[in-house]
C-alpha cells in the first residue's frame, strides 16, 4: 500500500506546533458573559432554600440561574441526571446555581453571594455499603427513571445496574477443578487530567438558534442530549467541537454544556462562556469509576482454567447515565482474553455520594485487568506453574469461544506473548548495582472491545474540488491521538491521491457528517469505513464518466496519482480534476455535476447479546488484544518503584500511520504506569481531598521508561484496510505488567492500585516482621 | 504584602489564602540579586537570587554542595527560575527544601526595617506553619552563610514522584571538623535541628550501637503527621532512613 501503513507527518502538526490550532479557550467573541458556578459544599444533602437576591443586584450580573429553572433529567443510558442539583445535591462540587457576568469575577462574586441553606444526608461513600439494604438511597425515583432497554436498574436500591454473563456451569465446574482461590482487588477513582480542562460557549438566538462551541469528544451525542434536555429541534441546535485538548473519555456525553445553556437563553445573542479550572476538572468533570473487584478462579492440574466466578462492584458516584455502560463493558470482557468454558460475572453499578463516574481510556478494561492479570500470575504461582506458561496453555486462539460465546476468527494473543516475552527478557534476573535496590519483571495481557450501541452509525463526505485536491469531511474528532491523520490517508490510500492533497474537516454538526461518538477505539474503523466508503462512492461516480471520456470499459480504468488510467494501456489517462464538475463534452453540454462521494457505516449483524445469560454470537464489533512487559526497581529503604523498561506488542490489525500508533502505544504505557504507581483521587466522607496538582501527581519526562513499541497485523475481517481500534486497548496491560514485575523484584502482592512507595515499605516491613 | 519570585506569593493570592491591599515587588531593588562568596566572608545570597543560580553557581558547587543540591531539588526548572531562596524560608513551610541544610549550616538572615538593619540567626527565625520572626514591615535583604572548612554533607529529599513535587520528608546530615549536625522538614510544624540526636552522634566515634541509638533520638524529636502525601509512620521510615544513609556515607 502507498499511504496506509506509511508514517506520515501529522496533518495537525505545524498547526499545532505553531501554536495556530484553535481551541474552545482561545474563543473570544464579542459581548461575551463569563459564568461561574455555586457549587455544593457537602456530599449529600437536602436543599433547603437558595437565595438570588443579593446575587441578581450585583452590577454586572446577567443572569442566575438554579436548579428549579430546569428540572429535566437527561442522560446518554439512564435519565438520571440535572445538569443542576433538583432538591438534593448528590456529590461534593454539585452545581446548584450558575451566574453569567460581564466577567469572571463578577459572576465569581455573585456565586459568592448566593446563600444556600442545606440540611445534610447521610452519605454513601463506599459502593459496598451502598448495596446493602439499610443504605441511605442517592436516587429514590430510580425505578422512574427512563433507561435504554439494555440496562436493568433494581428500583428501591442505589444498584442502577447489574449486568450478568451466565455461560457453561459454574458451580459444577468448580469441583471438576483440582485446585480453586479467591482474590479480591481494589482499583480507586482516577481522573483523565486532559492537559485542556473542560470549556464550553453557548449562544442562543431571538430566531431560537442554538449554537454550542465545546471541547468534546462527541458533537453528535452531545447535540442529541442537548435537544432532549431542553426541547430544540435539532435542526435549531449546532454544536462545534473545535480542536480538543485530550479527552481520554472524559469529554464524551455533556458535562458543561448544560450549565451554560440555560444562562445563554436568558441573555438572548449573547455567548456564553464557562471553563472550568484544573480543580473543577477533577472533581466536577468526569472520573474514572473506583471497582471493587472478587474473582474466583478454579484450573485443572494441567494449567487449564476451568472456571471463573467474578464480582465486579463499581462505584458510580452520584449519577451513572454513561457509567452504566462501563459496567456493562467490564462485565462481558471479565473473563479476560482467555478461553474459559464456565464463566459467571455480576457486574453491579452503586450510586455513592463521590464524584461522577464516566468514560475512561479503556472503559472499565483497566480496573478490571488489574485484578485479572494479576490473579492469573497468582494462581500459576499457587499451582507451581510460570505464569507466562499458564498465559500460554489458556489464551485465546483462532475457533476458541470467548465469555460471551462468540468465537474468535482473529487472535494474536500468542504471537504477542512470544514477542513481549523474548523482548523483556522474561526469566533472565538482571541486578542493579547498588545493593539495596532489586529488580524484577512483569507480564501481562489485555483485550477491548468497542463498547458502543451495536448499530452505532459513522458517515463521511468526500468532495472534490476544481484543482483536483479534496476536502473530507467526518465528525471523528482529533483529539491528539491523530485520527485527522489517520482518516486522510485512508482517503489517499482508496483514492490513490497525495495525502497532501486532502483536507479534513471535522466536528460541526451542520456541516460535517453523522458520527456517534468518538469513543470505544472506533474512529479508525468506523469513521475509516465510511471514509473509504465515501471515497469509493465518489470513485465509482468518476469512473463512470471516465468511461466515455477515455472510450474504455470502467473495469479497465484505475485511479492513480491523481489520474483516472487504463489499466493495460497506461498511456491513456485523464487527470482527476477534469472531473471535479462532472464531465463536459466538445458542444459545451455536460454531465454528473460536481464530484462528491458519500459514505455510511454501521456493522451488520452486530446484535445484542442475550439479557439473562450475556451470551451472544456476534455482540461486539471485534477484540483487540495485546501484551506489555514491563522491568522494575525497587528501592528496598524507601519503597521507591523506578519502571525502567516497558514493551508492548498489540495485534492492530492493520496499522494505519506507525507513528502515530507508536506514540499511542508510549502513551498508553505511561498513563498505565501513572495508575499503578501514583494516581488516587484520595476520597474521605466524600470529599476530595487532592483535587490539584499539588497532590495529584501523573509522571513527569523523568518518570518515562525506556519504551519499547511492537505490533502484528491479522488483519480485522471488516476494518479499513484490515484496521482495528487501538487507542484505549494499549492502556489495559500496563498496571498489571508493573505489579507484576513489583512482586518478582520483592515477593510481594498489591492487590490496590496505586503501588506508592509507602505502601511498597509497608508491605516491606510487614513481611520482614512474619 | 512582597512579591518576590511568586512562586507562592501567586498560589496563594489565586486559591483566596492570601487578601493584601498591596502587593510590593522587590525584584529591581538593585543589590538584591547579588551572590558572592569567599573564604573570609562565607556566602552572600541575596534576596531575589533565584533557586537556578543558587544551585548552579561554581563556589556554592564547590563549598556547599548539599546547599545546591537542595536548591536544585526544588519544583522544575521553570519554578527555580522564579523561585528564591529568601522566599523559601521567608515562606515557612515545613517542607521548605532550603532550609534543612541552611539550618546546618547556621545561616543568618539579613533583615531591614523602619529601624534599620537588624540580623536574625535561622535557628531563631521559625515560628510555627507559615509565621517567622520577620515583622510586618520588614524585608529580608539576603542570607549569610559562614564558610566551614572542609564540611561535608547529605542533602535528602524523599517525594512521592521524584520530579517537580513537595518533600513527604527533607532532611541535611552534615559532618563538620568531626561532629555532626542533622536538620529535617515536613516532620513538625516548623523545620528543625535534632539536638539530641547530634549531643549522641557527637559523644563518642561513630559506629553501628551509637548510629541505632541516634536514630531512636531522632524519631523521638520529630512529630510527623498523618496528611494527603504521606502518613505518620511513613515519615518516621524515612527519617531513620534518612539520617542512616547520611551518617553512612558521611562516615
Ligand atoms: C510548581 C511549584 C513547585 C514547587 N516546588 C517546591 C519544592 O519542591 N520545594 C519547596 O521547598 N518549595 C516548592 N515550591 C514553593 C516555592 O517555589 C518556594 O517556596 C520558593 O522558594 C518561594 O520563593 P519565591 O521567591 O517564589 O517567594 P514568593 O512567593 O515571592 O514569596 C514567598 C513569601 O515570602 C515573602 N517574601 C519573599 N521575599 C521576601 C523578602 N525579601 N522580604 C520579606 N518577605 C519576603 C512573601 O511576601 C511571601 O510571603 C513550589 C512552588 C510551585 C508553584
Amino acid at each position: 500500500m502507498k499511504y496506509v501503513g506509511q508514517s506520515i507527518e501529522r496533518v495537525d502538526a505545524i498547526r499545532k506546533v505553531t501554536g495556530q490550532a484553535q481551541y474552545v479557550g482561545d474563543f473570544h467573541m464579542p459581548r461575551m458573559l463569563y459564568a461561574q458556578v455555586k457549587r455544593s459544599p457537602y456530599p449529600h444533602a437536602k436543599i433547603i432554600s437558595i437565595d438570588v437576591s443579593k446575587a441578581e443586584k450585583l452590577p454586572g450580573v446577567r443572569a442566575v440561574i438554579t436548579g428549579e429553572c430546569y428540572t429535566k433529567r437527561c442522560g446518554l443510558y439512564l435519565e438520571d441526571k440535572n445538569f443542576l442539583a433538583n432538591k438534593t445535591v448528590k456529590y461534593q462540587g454539585e452545581a446548584v446555581a450558575a451566574v453569567a457576568a460581564e466577567t469572571a469575577e463578577i459572576a465569581q462574586e455573585a456565586c459568592d453571594l448566593i446563600e444556600v441553606v442545606y440540611e445534610e444526608l447521610p452519605a454513601v461513600t463506599n459502593a459496598i455499603d451502598g448495596m446493602k439494604p439499610d443504605a441511605p438511597l442517592i436516587h429514590p425515583d430510580l425505578h422512574t427513571y427512563k433507561v435504554a432497554p439494555i440496562f436493568f436498574p433494581k428500583p428501591h436500591t442505589n444498584i442502577s445496574h447489574h449486568y450478568k454473563l451466565r455461560k457453561g456451569d459454574v458451580d459444577k465446574a468448580f469441583q471438576e477443578c483440582d485446585y480453586v482461590a479467591e482474590h479480591t482487588y481494589y482499583i480507586p477513582h482516577v481522573q483523565h487530567v486532559p492537559l485542556e480542562p473542560h470549556v464550553a460557549i453557548a449562544q442562543y438566538e431571538y430566531d431560537g438558534k442554538l449554537t454550542v462551541w465545546a471541547s468534546t469528544q462527541s458533537p453528535y451525542a452531545v447535540r442529541q442530549a442537548l435537544s432532549v434536555a431542553f426541547e430544540i429541534p435539532l435542526n435549531k441546535l449546532r454544536v462545534i467541537s473545535p480542536y480538543v485538548g485530550g479527552g481520554f473519555g472524559s469529554k464524551a456525553g455533556t458535562t458543561i454544556e448544560g450549565i451554560i445553556i440555560p444562562l445563554a437563553m436568558r441573555c438572548k445573542g449573547r455567548p456564553v462562556k464557562l471553563q472550568y479550572s484544573r480543580e473543577d476538572e477533577f472533581q466536577n468533570s468526569y472520573v474514572r469509576q473506583g471497582l471493587h473487584c472478587k474473582i474466583k478462579t478454579g484450573v485443572k492440574k494441567d494449567g487449564r482454567i476451568h472456571a471463573v466466578k467474578n464480582e465486579f462492584v463499581w462505584d458510580g458516584g452520584a449519577y451513572t447515565e454513561y457509567g452504566v455502560n462501563i459496567v456493562k463493558a467490564g462485565g462481558f470482557a471479565s473473563a479476560g482474553p482467555y478461553n474459559i468454558d464456565n464463566v459467571w460475572t455480576d457486574s453491579y453499578c452503586v450510586y455513592t455520594n463521590h464524584p461522577v463516574g464516566g468514560p475512561y481510556r479503556g472503559f472499565g478494561m483497566c480496573e478490571i485487568h488489574f485484578a485479572i492479570e494479576q490473579n492469573i500470575d497468582i494462581v500459576a504461582k499457587e499451582i507451581g506453574m510460570d505464569p507466562v506458561e499458564m498465559r500460554r496453555i489458556n489464551g485465546l486462539r483462532v475457533g476458541d469461544k470467548t465469555c460471551m460465546g462468540e468465537t474468535m476468527v482473529v487472535s494474536g494473543y500468542h504471537e504477542c506473548l512470544e514477542e513481549v516475552i523474548k523482548d523483556i527478557g522474561y526469566g533472565e534476573k538482571s541486578e542493579s548495582t547498588n545493593p539495596r535496590k532489586v529488580r524484577g519483571k512483569g507480564i501481562a495481557a489485555g483485550w477491548k472491545s468497542p463498547s458502543m450501541p451495536t448499530n452505532a452509525g459513522s458517515a463521511a463526505i468526500i468532495r472534490m474540488n476544481e484543482d483536483g485536491t479534496f476536502f473530507l469531511m467526518t465528525s471523528g474528532q482529533e483529539i491528539g491521538q491523530g485520527s485527522d491523520t489517520a482518516l486522510t490517508q485512508i482517503a489517499a490510500e482508496t483514492l490513490d491521491v497525495d495525502p497532501k492533497l486532502i483536507t479534513i474537516r471535522t466536528g460541526d454538526t451542520d456541516h460535517t457528517p453523522y458520527e456517534w461518538q468518538t469513543v470505544a477505539s472506533r474512529t479508525t474503523y468506523c469513521a475509516g469505513n465510511a471514509v473509504k466508503l465515501a471515497c469509493e462512492d465518489l470513485k465509482k461516480k468518476i469512473l463512470e464518466l471516465a468511461q466515455i471520456k477515455l472510450g474504455a470499459y470502467k473495469r479497465d480504468l484505475e485511479f492513480k496519482d491523481g489520474y483516472v488510467v487504463h489499466k493495460i494501456y497506461t498511456d491513456r489517462k485523464v487527470p482527476l480534476s477534469e472531473f471535479a464538475l462532472g464531465l463536459a463534452f466538445d458542444d459545451g453540454s455536460g454531465v454528473g455535476g460536481p464530484a462528491i462521494g458519500v459514505g455510511t457505516f454501521t456493522l451488520e449483524n452486530n446484535i445484542n447479546y442475550d439479557k439473562e445469560t450475556g451470551i451472544g454470537e456476534h455482540p461486539v464489533a471485534f477484540w483487540t488484544i495485546g501484551v506489555n512487559g514491563a522491568e522494575v526497581e525497587v528501592d528496598l529503604d524507601t519503597g521507591e518503584v523506578k519502571v525502567l523498561r516497558m514493551v508492548s506488542c498489540f495485534d492492530a490489525g492493520k496499522v494505519i500511520n506507525p507513528e502515530t500508533f507508536c506514540a499511542q502505544s508510549e502513551g498508553a504505557m505511561v498513563q498505565a504506569m501513572g495508575t499503578a504507581l501514583f494516581e488516587e483521587l484520595i476520597l474521605k466522607n466524600g470529599h476530595i481531598l487532592n483535587k490539584n496538582f499539588v497532590d495529584y501527581k501523573i509522571p513527569t519526562a523523568d518518570d518515562m521508561p525506556e519504551l519499547d513499541v511492537k505490533y502484528i497485523e491479522h488483519a480485522e475481517p471488516t476494518g479499513p484496510y484490515g484496521a482495528r481500534g487501538v487507542g484505549e486497548p494499549l492502556m489495559v496491560p500496563g498496571a498489571p505488567a508493573i505489579a507484576n514485575a513489583i512482586y518478582d523484584a520483592i515477593g510481594v502482592r498489591f492487590n490496590r492500585m496505586p503501588i506508592t512507595a509507602e505502601e511498597v515499605l509497608k508491605a516491606l516491613k510487614e513481611k520482614a516482621n512474619k | 504584602m512582597v512579591l518576590n519570585g511568586g512562586t507562592d506569593v501567586v498560589i496563594q493570592l489565586r486559591d483566596r489564602l492570601i487578601n493584601p491591599e498591596y502587593v510590593v515587588d522587590i525584584k529591581r531593588i538593585p543589590g538584591l540579586d547579588e551572590l558572592r562568596f569567599s573564604k573570609e566572608e562565607g556566602l552572600h545570597i541575596g534576596a531575589c537570587v533565584n533557586m537556578n543560580r543558587l544551585g548552579g553557581d561554581e563556589n556554592v558547587r564547590t563549598y556547599y554542595p548539599f546547599l545546591a543540591n537542595a536548591a536544585l531539588s526544588v519544583g522544575s526548572k521553570q519554578v527555580r527560575n522564579r523561585a528564591t531562596c529568601a522566599g523559601n524560608l521567608i515562606n515557612a513551610s515545613p517542607l521548605a527544601d532550603t532550609s534543612t541544610p541552611l539550618l546546618c549550616l547556621e545561616a543568618v538572615l539579613e533583615v531591614e526595617g523602619p529601624d534599620g538593619k537588624r540580623e536574625i540567626p535561622i535557628n531563631e527565625f521559625f515560628v510555627f506553619v507559615r509565621k517567622t520572626t520577620l515583622q510586618k514591615d520588614e524585608i529580608v535583604t539576603g542570607i549569610r552563610v559562614p564558610y566551614y572548612e572542609g564540611a561535608e554533607g547529605i542533602f535528602t529529599k524523599v517525594s512521592r514522584r521524584n520530579k517537580v513535587d513537595l518533600s513527604t520528608v527533607c532532611s541535611t546530615v552534615m559532618k563538620y571538623a568531626g561532629q555532626y549536625r542533622a536538620a529535617f522538614g515536613s516532620v513538625a510544624p516548623t523545620p528543625r535541628r535534632l539536638p539530641k540526636t547530634e549531643a549522641c552522634l557527637n559523644e563518642g566515634p561513630l559506629d553501628d550501637a551509637r548510629i541505632d541509638r541516634a536514630v531512636e533520638l531522632a524519631l523521638s524529636e520529630v512529630s510527623p503527621i498523618d496528611d494527603v502525601r504521606a502518613s505518620k509512620q511513613y515519615r518516621l521510615d524515612v527519617v531513620a532512613m534518612a539520617l542512616r544513609r547520611g551518617l553512612e556515607s558521611l562516615g
